[in-house]
Order: C-alpha cells, then structure tokens, then sequence
C-alpha cells in the first residue's frame, strides 16, 4: 500500500491531470479561467479581473463575450496551477485551428491564443482557434462520432460539426394520447421523446450521466430581430429561448409511471 | 447483445431487428441507428398479473422497451455500472438499481423475507430492501448500478461472506443470505460499533458490493 504522492513544484505535472479531478497548469504567461476554480498554486501569479486597465486589450484579441466578462479572471505570471471544479471530472483539450463549442458551465479554463465567442446556442460557448482548454464533466466524458443522437442533458459539447437540431420522437409526441403523456406523465413518458441530432463530420462531447453541471450565465445577446436567444424581455415569443421538454422523464419519473 | 463498458458509468449495448432491451427510464445518453424507446407501463416483462405483482412488491421501477436497429448508450445519476453476464443462473437485484438488461433474461419477483423468518423481515428493514427482489434469470446481460466501485467477492460453501447491508449490491448463485446481528449490552448504552447488523452470505456464488455505504 503506498501513501498519497506528494507532488512539489517540480514533480507537478505540467498542463496535464494531477488525478481525474485536478488539472496543473504549467503557466508561462496568461491564462483565461473561471472565476473561482483555482485551488493551489506555487510561482508568482496574479489574478485580475477582466476588463480593467491594460487587461482591457485581451477582451478585443481572445475573449469576446463582454456580457460574462465579469465571471472570468486571467492568471498572469510564472508558476503551476491547480484547477479543479467541485470533484467533477477533468480534462484538458487541444484544438489545431479548430473550433468546439461547449456548455458554458463546463468551461474552466483557456489559453488566451483561444478565442471565445459565445455560440448562437443559448448557453453555449464556442472556442476558436490553436490552443488548449480545460473543461469538467459529470463523469468521464465519451467521444461519438455522427450521426447520432444524444440526450439534451448528457450533452457537453461538439467539435467541427455543425450546429445540432432537435430530434423529437413523433410516433409518442403526436396526437391527443401523444399530448396526454407530455402534459401529465400518464401513460408512460419514456423520458427520451426528445434528442440532439447530429449529423455531418466531426464529435461529439458526451458526459456520463444526464446530471447537469450547474449552468452558468453567458450573458444575454442584443435583443434583436434574427438573434436566436435575443429578445428575452417578453413581447415576440418566436424569438423566445426555446422551451426545452427534456425534462419529461423527470415529470413522469416523479409520476412513478 | 453483451454491453460494451465505455467507462465506469457508461455502457453501451447494440439492438438489431427482433431484439429488445429494457432500461431504465430516462437513461439512454445517446443512441445511433433507429431506436424507439417505448415506455412500459408494466415496467418489465410478464403480463398484467406480473405487474401488479412488482406493483405490490414495490419492485415496480419504470422501465422502457429499446427496440430498434442501432446501439444505445445508457448511464443513470453519475453511478458506477456493472456488467454482470449470466449463463443459466439468477441474479438478484434491487429493481431501482437495474440500468439496463438484456430482454432474453426471465424478469421476476421474489419473496425474501421467506428466508430466514422473522429475521428476513428485519433483514428487508435494515437492508432498506424491502421484502421483495427482483430476480434475473437465463441467458444474457445487465448493467447494475453501484455508488461507488463495485467489488466481486466470490462464495463458497467453505467461505460465507458477512456483507455490510448498506453495501450489498446483488448477488448471484445458489446462496442462501441471513442477517446476522451482534448487537449487545454496548450498542443498548449507545455506544455501538455501527456494524451491528451484518448480511451473512452462504453457499456458492457470488455477490457484489459497493464501495460506499450509500444507497442509490
């Protein structure tokens, strides 16, 4: 049996995981993270808020999202990193000129030759660019390729693809027992009348169970006509965030049917 | 279909034409191919007597029919999944913890209290099982939730196996389970050990535990 490994600054890993749950950044410079995701560092770093004096040149090269500015901080200088989020899994990404678009709760941490823009998907963010980026998962995550279709709530995030749709199970859904069952449970609701679809080239993010990670707020988009998620202040519901019905199988789970 | 482990909380299990599974409600993650996933009001197999018969049991945990051509990906709450392949005997299980299993495998519902008298029916209490289990039997797969790991521990006639209730998981084989208790002047006074109450398995087979004193 042997004892914890005790890491010291030089046995700590650089820019990989420290165990499943803990990621070291071999930090050389700047990095993008989430407000409140540093657990322990050795070096010189210093963490600044986003958007004041001479940080305020980042937001215009690698973080677009003026709105959620105020959720992020840079870490700035010499030293190793420790990220972890609430002992969720962790892991850290590499895109080659590439782009990911990913739950924006589930993004911890970037590196500023990343850009981050927010996705027209409400509550996603999407990463373009060379560079790497940490995010957490509720389990380990599982890499799919399309076509397939996934469980809105196991969904972490997509690479290269194009944008999901939904996919929704009409021969359940349609008519008036159809109706009955997503109102009321009765009847059975399988809990999966409604996927993701994706089809075309590239992967998919899966995490391992369809818990949630507590979602963050990407800001709200300009409200207006043609901006998906714009609009929130009432009025024109065709521009409304949709309703997602993912939560049918909780409805019906509650339901005991 | 055997279930393919993807990781620790996900497996995946292919359907073709004229196979089914069942799963648990609300536990597929992602799925390629056509598959339908029909809710199954009589939340597994048999007929109506069935499940009234899981009903008052209180095994009755909702399930659905996959049926379809494709393969399907299943995970449920972030809990650790075991495989466990069955070639003729029976598993025992807790309905809630079943994820998915194969549809060639007898679903059932077994009386437990029966064993052991007045100490079964303790049994079921301090277990948190109730009276009753869900039995598996035949030819196939299931995927069995755990928190935590889940640890294979072998019996046999020689070596009964004394199980923590609250990390028993299900077992399998020819085994015959009783609670054992050691509750003396100390656990009276308050001051007991907390491991009063422990599940004797016996005979041959094998039983499953988790690594965590939590139940799902």
């Amino acid at each position: 049996m042997t004892g914890p490994v005790i890491h010291d600054v030089h046995t700590l890993p650089g820019n990989d995981n420290v165990n499943p749950y803990a990621f070291s950044v071999d930090l050389q410079g700047q990095w993008f993270l989430q407000k409140g995701k540093m657990i322990a560092y050795y070096g010189r770093i210093e963490f600044h808020g986003i958007g004041h004096g001479r940080l305020d040149r980042l937001i215009s090269t690698s973080f677009h999202s003026p709105l959620h500015a105020a959720d992020w901080v840079v870490a700035e200088g010499q030293g190793k990193m420790l990220l972890a989020d609430r002992a969720f899994d962790v892991n850290s990404y590499d895109l080659d000129e590439g782009n990911l678009t990913i739950r924006s709760g589930n993004l911890l941490a970037f590196q500023p030759s990343l850009s981050l823009k927010q996705s027209i998907i409400p509550g996603f963010l999407t990463l373009i660019g060379t560079g790497t980026f940490v995010a957490a998962s509720n389990g380990p995550v599982v890499f799919a390729e399309p076509p397939i279709r996934v469980d809105p709530q196991a969904l972490v995030g997509w690479a290269d693809c194009p944008s999901p749709c939904h996919h929704y199970d009409h021969r359940y859904l349609r008519g008036f027992l159809g109706e009955l069952r997503a109102r009321t449970g009765i009847g059975g609701a399988s809990g999966e009348e409604h996927q993701f679809e994706f089809v075309g080239a590239g992967t998919v993010l899966l995490q391992s169970t369809e818990q949630l990670m507590p979602e963050l707020a990407t800001g709200e988009v300009p409200a207006e006509p043609g901006v998906p998620g714009g609009g929130n202040h009432g009025g024109q519901s065709g521009s409304h965030v949709p309703q997602l019905p993912g939560n049918l199988g909780g409805l019906s789970r509650r339901f005991g049917l | 279909m055997p279930f393919t482990v993807l990781n620790s909380r996900m497996v995946e299990a292919g359907v073709g034409p004229g196979e089914r599974l069942f799963s648990q409600r609300g536990a597929m993650l992602a799925y390629r191919g056509e598959v339908s996933f029909t809710p199954n009001i009589q939340g597994g197999q048999g007929g109506i007597g069935s499940m009234i018969g899981r009903r008052i049991a209180n095994e009755a945990t909702p399930l659905m029919t996959v049926e379809g051509n494709g393969s399907v990906m299943f995970g449920h709450g972030g809990h650790h999944v075991q495989v466990i392949d069955l070639a003729g005997e029976t598993l025992y299980v807790e309905a809630d913890r079943l994820l998915a299993f194969d549809g060639t495998l007898q679903q059932g519902t077994m009386f437990m209290g029966s064993q052991g008298g007045v100490m079964g029916m303790v049994r079921g209490q301090v277990t948190g099982q109730g009276l009753f289990t869900t039995t598996l039997k035949g030819h196939g797969s299931a995927a069995v939730m755990a928190h935590g790991g889940v640890i294979e521990l072998p019996i046999t006639p020689q070596h009964a196996v004394h199980v923590d209730p609250q990390a028993y998981v299900a077992h399998r084989g020819e085994v015959r389970n009783k609670l054992s208790t050691a509750l003396g002047w100390r656990e009276m006074v308050g001051r007991g050990s907390g491991e009063a109450f422990q599940l004797e398995l016996s005979g041959q087979g094998t039983v499953y535990v988790q690594a965590s004193e939590e139940k799902l």
